[in-house]
């Protein structure tokens, strides 16, 4: 077969036109599908962002200039898939083209309206990637769920309080005893009443007796200073046993005066014990209105809790290595680059009821350090249906460490009604009307949160009420509440704020439980008070003779103390000298 | 396919040049190793219609590659990530990086990378022993061939009609 070479030209000028019909086409068939196409896109790359699923409803373009406007943005709370965590009415932009082509996303302008949050879902979204710290609500739900209050019963109470009242008739019983042995003991050394009389009898014939002369006399002044000596030794042993008497008296009344106070300390112990056995009442400000200031906190906090995590996660650029077959893209990026995300300028204009807020932002990017500014927004209003004054601004960046942040907040005269705080079968309780003010501070260092502010609750008016009677107390507690100052604490991680309130509630209605409780526990206390007093005077009505006698050995002491010392102070050498001149008178001068 | 086929032998059979079968295989070989939908498959697209490339082998060698393309994957994405961070072609890749030309022909996606650098390097290989399977086959092996029993039988199948049935280019 022979071989035929036909040379032609090496162009196929048809080939070209084949080339651009299929070029028209696949971009008219990129055109018709380009929303479809963006809609499908940022659904999915916002719900990588965002950790749940995220809905849009309408995506629209414009060529001139480049923008985009999408309609009806529903981020799903991947904490509550029943609930969108943020929903955007309408959201436009527009694109830097000269950026874009550089495979840049700078929005100059992004406008978006009718923001709500914690907006429920038709439908439960889709998760990712869910939530790594417990909710704080669920927390509070639950300790709202042990607010249980326990009074302890009599026995309990008995059982703990180790009673004073029978300890002290005890040692008083055992002390009377001991004092009695050691009285009688002490009495053998006391002279008897017949000795004393007979000291007596002996000074009087001493010292009534007519002597006739000077040996006479000194014989009676011998005998008088033997009786003398005696009466000291009797009347030192009559002043030891009076000591010894004394000190008993006083010991034993000492005794006494604590058998009859004991059974007032014991009840006074036993009320204390008698009290309520609740960790949570120290944290009833937080059991109460800790799930609204959180609910407060997700407008407070928004920056951080919505924008920080989609940011650092958007900055997340590690490259995924068993993804082989999709292939990585590497960035060139130099230090100086301009960020590959930037919203230069964004308004979000939040709902609030009746009430819009516009939020200004500044640079909106997860490249900080290449754009060498943070993130900033604020957010402005004044004499709206719902406050009076409203300030917020902070700003916001991500750095190698983490985020960084730091916002300040006054918010006046938000005047809030009907208002639930709790909703449970066992307590309820509602704002029906007050003022609310709120300042503070918050910071993010490392993306751990820290910081805190107040809330102010003025012309408050709350209705409240329970099933359990301890719970009940609170309720009329709260019901009698005009004002009240919440102080919070913000900590923990930016994605899982942990709230710590305190008010002068805590204790207002820690006091109003206790009296409560010991209104309560009075008849049980007054069965105590009874028992323990009949045992009080049980004693000392048995007691009180023995004592007596105690008394009455110490008056006796004191009456042959006193004799003693009266037979000792006997002048007798005076009078018998006395006598005794006057017979030597008569005997020299008239006889 | 089995037209492609038809259309493939008859190809293979014909006056067309053994040149012009052989870079048709290399464009489709391109095409179908290198991810689709990228700039320069346009081009080479534009190349295939424009130039008097056979386009059956143009098309044939694209749906082959592009089965192989999945086992080669792997060794384009390696070899891309490895160009990729060579630490003395960053300026060059950086300053690729700040063009918009550049970065519309995303030479920074590892396997996009990876494929044209293996595509390139195995482009005159294939354009080679193309060259010398299809002049061999029309020296040698087209008459023997022909004549075979298998040969005969096939000439009475459909895949033949077709092919009986298809006028040249």
């Amino acid at each position: 077969m022979e071989q035929r070479t036909v040379r032609r030209s090496a162009f196929r000028w048809q080939g070209l036109l084949a080339f651009i019909i299929i070029l028209v086409l696949l971009v008219a068939f990129s055109l018709l599908l380009l929303n479809s196409i963006l809609k499908w896109t940022m659904e999915y790359n916002l719900g990588q962002l965002n950790g749940a699923e995220v809905n849009i409803a309408e995506v629209d373009h414009h060529w001139s200039p480049l923008g985009l406007e999408l309609t009806g943005v529903e981020l799903t709370d991947p904490a509550a898939p029943m609930q969108n965590r943020v929903v955007v009415g309408r959201l436009s932009a527009t694109v830097n083209v000269e950026q874009l082509l550089l495979g840049r996303i700078h929005l100059e302008e992004v406008v978006s309206t009718g923001i709500r949050v914690a907006q429920p879902r038709r439908s439960a979204g889709e998760v990712y990637q869910l939530p790594s710290a417990d909710s704080v609500a669920n927390e509070l739900r639950q300790q709202f769920a042990n607010f249980e209050l326990n009074l302890p019963s009599t026995d309990e109470v008995m059982s703990r309080l180790q009673l004073q009242t029978p300890a002290a008739i005890a040692k008083a019983r055992e002390q009377l005893e001991a004092q009695q042995t050691k009285l009688a003991e002490a009495k053998q050394a006391l002279p008897t009443e017949e000795k004393i009389k007979s000291y007596e009898q002996q000074v009087k014939a001493i010292t009534e007796a007519d002597y006739s002369n000077p040996a006479a006399l000194a014989r009676a002044q011998q005998e008088f200073e033997k009786l003398k000596q005696q009466f000291e030794q009797d009347r030192a042993a009559v002043l030891a046993f009076k000591e010894v008497a004394s000190e008993s008296a006083d010991t034993i009344k000492a005794l006494f005066a604590e058998v009859r106070t004991a059974p007032a300390r014991d009840l006074e112990r036993a009320k204390q014990l008698m009290q309520l056995n609740s960790e949570g009442l120290s944290e009833i400000t937080a059991v109460i209105f800790g799930e609204q200031v959180q609910q407060w906190s997700q407008y407070i906090l928004l920056a951080y809790e919505q924008l920080a995590p989609m940011l650092a996660r958007s900055a997340d650029v590690e490259p995924v290595a068993d993804e082989r077959a999709q292939g990585d893209w590497v960035e060139f990026a130099a230090a100086s680059a301009p960020p590959s995300f930037l919203i230069k300028h964004a308004v979000t204009e939040f709902v609030f009821g009746e009430t819009q807020v516009e939020v200004d932002w500044q640079n909106i990017t997860h490249q900080h350090a290449q754009l060498g500014q943070p993130t900033t927004f604020r957010a402005r209003g004044e004499n709206s249906n719902l406050w009076r004054v409203l300030n917020l601004n902070g700003e916001l960046a991500l750095t190698a460490d983490g985020v960084d942040a730091r916002q300040q907040w006054q918010v006046q005269g938000i005047q809030l009604q009907q208002l639930a705080l709790a909703e449970s079968q066992q307590f309820a309780a509602t704002i029906l009307s007050t003022l609310l003010d709120s300042e503070g501070s918050v910071a993010l260092r490392d993306s751990q949160l820290s910081g805190g502010g107040t809330v102010r609750l003025a012309d408050l008016a709350m209705q409240a009420s329970a099933e359990n009677k301890w719970a009940n107390v609170v309720a009329q507690a709260l019901q009698k509440l005009t004002h009240l100052d919440i102080q919070t604490d913000v900590s923990g991680a930016m994605t899982a704020p942990v709230f710590a309130l305190h008010s002068d509630l805590d204790r207002q209605l820690g006091s109003a439980l206790q009296s409560a409780a010991l209104d309560q526990a009075e008849t049980q206390l007054q069965g105590i008070r009874a028992d323990l007093q009949a045992q009080a005077n049980g004693f000392l009505g048995d007691s009180e003779q023995d004592f007596n006698e105690i008394l009455a050995l110490v008056t006796d002491a004191e009456n042959r103390e006193q004799r003693l010392q009266s037979l000792l102070k006997a002048k007798l050498e005076a009078q018998l000298e006395d006598k005794l001149k006057d017979k030597l008178k008569g005997f020299l001068g008239g006889g | 396919m089995l037209t492609l086929l038809a259309r493939f032998f008859k190809a293979l059979n014909s006056e067309t040049g053994a040149w012009a079968l052989a870079f048709a295989f290399v464009l489709g070989m391109i095409m179908g190793i290198t991810p689709l939908w990228r700039v320069h498959n346009l081009l080479i697209l534009l190349v295939a219609l424009l130039f008097r490339v056979n386009l059956t082998g143009f098309l044939l060698s694209w749906a082959v590659f592009s089965a192989i393309a999945y086992l080669v994957d792997p060794i384009s994405h390696a070899i891309g990530a490895a160009v990729l961070a060579a630490e003395a072609w960053q300026p060059v890749w950086t300053a690729m990086y700040q063009s918009a030309v550049w970065r519309v022909v995303q030479f920074h996606h590892t396997i996009t990378m990876g494929s044209l650098i293996l595509s390139a390097l195995f482009a005159p290989i294939l354009a080679v022993i193309s060259y010398f399977i299809v002049s061999r086959y029309r020296q040698h092996i087209q008459r023997w061939f022909m004549q075979l029993k298998l040969v005969q039988m096939f000439k009475a199948s459909r895949l033949f009609q077709i092919y009986a049935g298809l006028k040249g280019e």
